[in-house]
C-alpha cells in the first residue's frame, strides 16, 4: 500500500509540477495532421516516448536483427526514397536472397489498417516479425534476436531508459519499432500545405492535374491518404500465377489479383511501382492504366467501364496529374533529422 | 491549478486508505486447477516414440512429435449460476496459457483468487481471438518468439499438431496441422477458426475455499481431435496444413476433443 501512495504521490507532483511541454519534447509527441482520418495504432498500449523512439531507432538502423548481421531495416527502406527500396525490383535479403516483392515506403503507418501488399499483417507491431524471420529477408529467429540483444550492454541500457528495466523481450523490441515508425508522419508536403491553406499555392497545371486526379484516380486513391485502404486488381496481370495477392491471405479466389491500393504520397521518390516493381517513372504508371490494363476475372470494375479497358487519358492529362503527385513530395520528411541514421551522426 | 491539484491529492489519499481497509471485508477465494492432460483414446500420449503406436480411425499408423495449444477466455460457473472470469490482460501477461506436451508444468493451469463456491461448468477457449490479436505485440504465454505466430498472415497458431505416418506422402511422412486463423468479419471472406467450449463436471463440484485446492482433470483425445464431425483425418492427402481454411474443418473437430474426465476435491 505505501508503495502505491508513494506512487500516487509522485504522479501528482510530475502532473502538477510541469506547466507544459517544452518544445523539444514536442519532436516526440505524436502529432494528428488536421487533414488525416484518426490514427489507428493502439498507443494506449504503447504510448510514445523519446527513449522509446530513440531505441526503435537504433534498431531500425541496426544489421543485428538479420541472422548474418548485414541486413537492416533500413537497407531494403531508404529515408532519401521514403523508406522505400530505391535500388532493387525485388528487395534482396540476407545471402542476396531475392525476395518477391518491391519494398513499399513506410509513411503514415499510424492510420494504416492493413500492412503488405497483401494485408497479411493487421498490427504495425506484428510487421518486424515478418522482415526478421523471413527467409528472404532476414532470415533470423525473433527469440534469437532477444538473446543477441540482451547480450549488449548498449542495449540493455537503451531498453531499461525506454522501458524502466534492461530486460530484452520481442514485445518491448516490437513497440520500440512501432514507436519509430508511428511517428514517421509525412503531412508536409506542397499539397498539405494547399490544402490546410497554410499560404501554399498551385500551379495551373498541378490545379489541372487536382482536377483530373479527383475524377480518375481518387476512386482508389481516396482522401488525403491517397488510398482508400481497400485491394483492388488495377489490371497488371491476366492470371497472377507468380503472386496471387490478396487471395494469399484469405485463401479466396475473388480476392486473386488484388493488391493493397498504395498511398501515393511521396510516389516521386518511391520508383519502382507496384507490388512486384514493374514500372521505373510514373509516366509508365499513367500509361499502364491508360493502354495497358489487362482483362482478369477479378479486374476493378472501375477499369473497365462501358466495356473498354483502363482510363481515358491523354499526354496532356497524364503529364498533368504526374505534376499533380509531384506536389505531395515532402522533403522535410525524408531530410527529417529525427528518423536519419542514428549510426552516422 | 496548484490549489485544485493538492486538493485532489488529499482526495485521492482519502480514497486509497478507504479502498485499502475494504481489502479485509473482501470475500473468501482460492486457486483451482485445470489440469490438461493429453491421450490417444485409453492411453496417455507419448511423443516421439520409435515406432507408430497409435491408430487413427482410417486405420493409418501414426506417432506424434508435438502437440500445443492456447487456451483462453476461461470461465468457470458456480451451481447458484454465477460466473467467474480469469482476468485477462491487454498485453498478454495475464489470461492466457500455452499448453504443450513436451512442457509437464504447462499442462496444469492455476487460476487463482477465485471466489469460493461450488462450481459445476467450465468454459474455455483454444485460441486467441480478434480482441487480443488485435492489441498488438503480446508477452507472456502469447510472445510471438514462442513461434505460434504466423508473421504472414499475422495471428496465431492455436493448436499444432506434428508426427508421422508411413500414410502420408510429405517428406518424410511427416503430418503437420497448424490451425489458426481469426480475421472472419463481413467484409472477408476468411474465416474464424476460434473455438469455445463448455464443459460440465458431470454432476460433480469443485469446491474451491481457502484452503481447498480442487483440481478439474480434462483430456484431450487425439483420436477424437482426427475423427471428428468437422473431418475425419487421413494422413494420406493434404498432411501440411498451414492456413486458416485449409484447417477449418479441423477447427470443428477440436470442441468434441476435449472432455472432463473427473474433478478431485481435495
Ligand atoms: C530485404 C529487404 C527488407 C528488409 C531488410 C526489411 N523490409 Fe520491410 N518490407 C520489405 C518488402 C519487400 C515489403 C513488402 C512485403 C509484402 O508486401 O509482402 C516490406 C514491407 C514493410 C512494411 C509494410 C508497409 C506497408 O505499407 O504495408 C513495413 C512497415 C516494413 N516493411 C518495415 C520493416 C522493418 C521495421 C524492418 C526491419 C525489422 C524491415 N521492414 C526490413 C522489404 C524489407
Ligand atoms: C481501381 C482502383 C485504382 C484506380 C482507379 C487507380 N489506381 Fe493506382 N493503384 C491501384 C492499385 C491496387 C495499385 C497497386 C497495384 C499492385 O501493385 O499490384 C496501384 C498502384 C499505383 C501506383 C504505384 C504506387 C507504388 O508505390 O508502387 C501509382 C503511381 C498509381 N497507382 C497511380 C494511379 C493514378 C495516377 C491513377 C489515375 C490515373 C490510378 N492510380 C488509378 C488501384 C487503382
Amino acid at each position: 500500500m505505501r508503495t502505491a501512495i508513494v506512487f500516487i504521490i509522485g504522479l501528482f507532483l510530475f502532473g502538477c509540477g510541469s506547466e507544459g511541454i517544452s518544445p523539444a519534447d514536442t519532436a516526440y509527441v505524436f502529432q494528428q495532421p488536421s487533414n488525416f482520418p484518426p490514427a489507428t495504432y493502439t498507443f494506449e498500449n504503447n504510448p510514445v516516448t523519446k527513449d522509446r523512439f530513440e531505441l526503435g531507432r537504433a534498431l531500425f538502423y541496426d544489421p543485428v536483427l538479420s541472422a548474418d548481421s548485414t541486413i537492416a531495416c533500413a537497407n531494403c527502406h531508404q529515408q532519401v526514397r521514403s523508406f522505400s527500396d530505391p535500388v532493387h525490383k525485388f528487395s534482396k535479403g540476407v545471402n542476396d536472397v531475392s525476395g518477391f516483392r518491391n519494398a513499399p515506403a513506410i509513411q503514415n503507418m499510424a492510420f494504416q489498417a492493413h500492412f503488405f501488399w497483401d494485408g497479411g499483417v493487421n498490427h504495425l507491431d506484428f510487421v518486424p516479425i515478418n522482415a526478421i524471420t523471413s527467409e528472404i529477408e532476414m532470415a533470423e529467429s525473433l527469440s534469437h534476436v532477444v538473446t543477441k540483444l540482451s547480450r549488449s550492454d548498449v542495449y540493455r541500457e537503451k531498453f531499461e531508459n525506454a522501458f524502466g528495466t534492461g530486460e530484452v523481450s520481442s514485445q518491448k523490441m516490437l513497440y520500440a519499432l512501432s514507436q519509430f515508425m508511428n511517428m514517421m508522419i509525412s503531412a508536409d508536403s506542397r499539397y498539405d500545405r494547399y490544402i490546410r491553406h497554410e499560404g501554399e499555392t498551385l500551379t495551373a497545371d498541378e490545379a489541372a492535374g487536382m482536377k483530373l486526379f479527383a475524377t480518375k484516380c481518387s476512386t482508389c486513391h481516396a482522401t488525403d491518404m491517397f488510398t482508400d485502404g481497400t485491394f483492388r486488381n488495377n489490371g497488371l496481370n491476366e492470371t497472377f500465377a507468380q503472386d496471387s495477392g490478396r487471395a494469399r491471405v484469405t485463401e479466396s479466389a475473388d480476392d486473386r489479383g488484388k493488391f493493397k491500393v498504395p498511398s501515393l504520397r511521396n510516389a516521386e521518390l518511391t520508383f519502382p511501382y507496384m507490388h512486384d516493381g514493374r514500372f521505373r517513372t510514373l509516366q509508365e504508371v499513367l500509361n499502364h492504366y491508360a493502354h495497358s490494363v489487362k482483362e482478369s476475372e477479378t479486374l476493378d470494375p472501375a477499369l473497365k467501364q462501358n466495356g473498354a479497358l483502363g482510363i481515358v487519358m491523354t499526354d496532356d492529362e497524364k503529364a498533368k496529374i504526374i505534376l499533380y503527385i509531384k506536389t505531395l513530395t515532402d522533403r522535410n520528411f525524408t531530410n527529417d533529422k529525427r528518423f536519419s541514421n542514428p549510426f552516422l551522426n | 491549478m496548484k490549489k485544485i491539484c493538492s486538493l485532489l491529492f488529499v482526495g485521492v489519499i482519502l480514497l486509497s486508505t478507504v479502498s485499502c481497509s475494504d481489502d479485509e471485508s473482501i470475500a473468501e477465494s482460492g486457486p483451482i486447477t485445470l489440469e490438461f492432460d493429453n491421450v490417444v483414446g485409453a492411453t496417455n500420449l507419448q511423443l516421439n516414440t520409435t515406432n507408430t503406436p497409435y491408430t487413427n480411425a482410417k486405420g493409418e499408423a501414426y506417432k506424434l512429435t508435438w502437440l500445443t495449444y492456447y487456451v483462453s477466455n476461461v470461465k468457470l460457473k458456480k451451481a447458484d449460476g454465477t460466473v467467474f472470469e480469469d482476468p485477462i490482460k491487454s498485453d498478454g501477461s495475464a489470461g492466457y496459457y500455452l499448453v504443450d506436451e513436451n512442457d509437464a508444468a504447462s499442462q496444469e493451469i492455476t487460476l487463482k483468487n477465485v471466489p469460493a463456491g461450488d462450481y459445476t461448468e467450465v468454459t474455455f477457449t483454444i485460441g486467441v481471438d480478434a480482441s487480443q490479436v488485435d492489441q498488438g505485440a503480446q508477452t507472456g504465454a502469447l510472445d510471438p518468439a514462442k513461434g505460434l505466430f504466423w508473421s504472414w498472415n499475422s495471428g496465431y497458431i492455436f493448436l499444432a499438431i506434428e508426427g508421422v505416418s508411413p500414410a502420408s506422402t510429405e517428406t518424410e511422412n511427416v503430418f503437420q496441422y497448424h490451425v489458426g486463423g481469426y480475421k472472419a468479419d463481413a467484409a472477408s471472406s476468411q474465416v474464424n477458426n476460434v473455438r469455445t467450449i463448455t464443459l460440465s463436471f458431470n454432476g460433480d463440484t469443485a469446491p474451491v475455499r481457502a484452503q481447498h485446492e480442487p483440481e478439474v482433470h480434462l483430456l484431450f483425445d487425439v483420436n477424437k481431435f482426427f475423427n471428428g464431425t468437422g473431418e475425419q483425418v487421413t494422413f494420406s492427402t493434404n498432411a501440411s496444413r498451414h492456413s486458416p481454411k485449409a484447417c477449418e474443418t479441423l477447427a470443428g473437430n477440436i470442441a468434441a476433443s476435449f472432455v472432463v474426465d473427473h474433478v478431485h476435491a481435495n
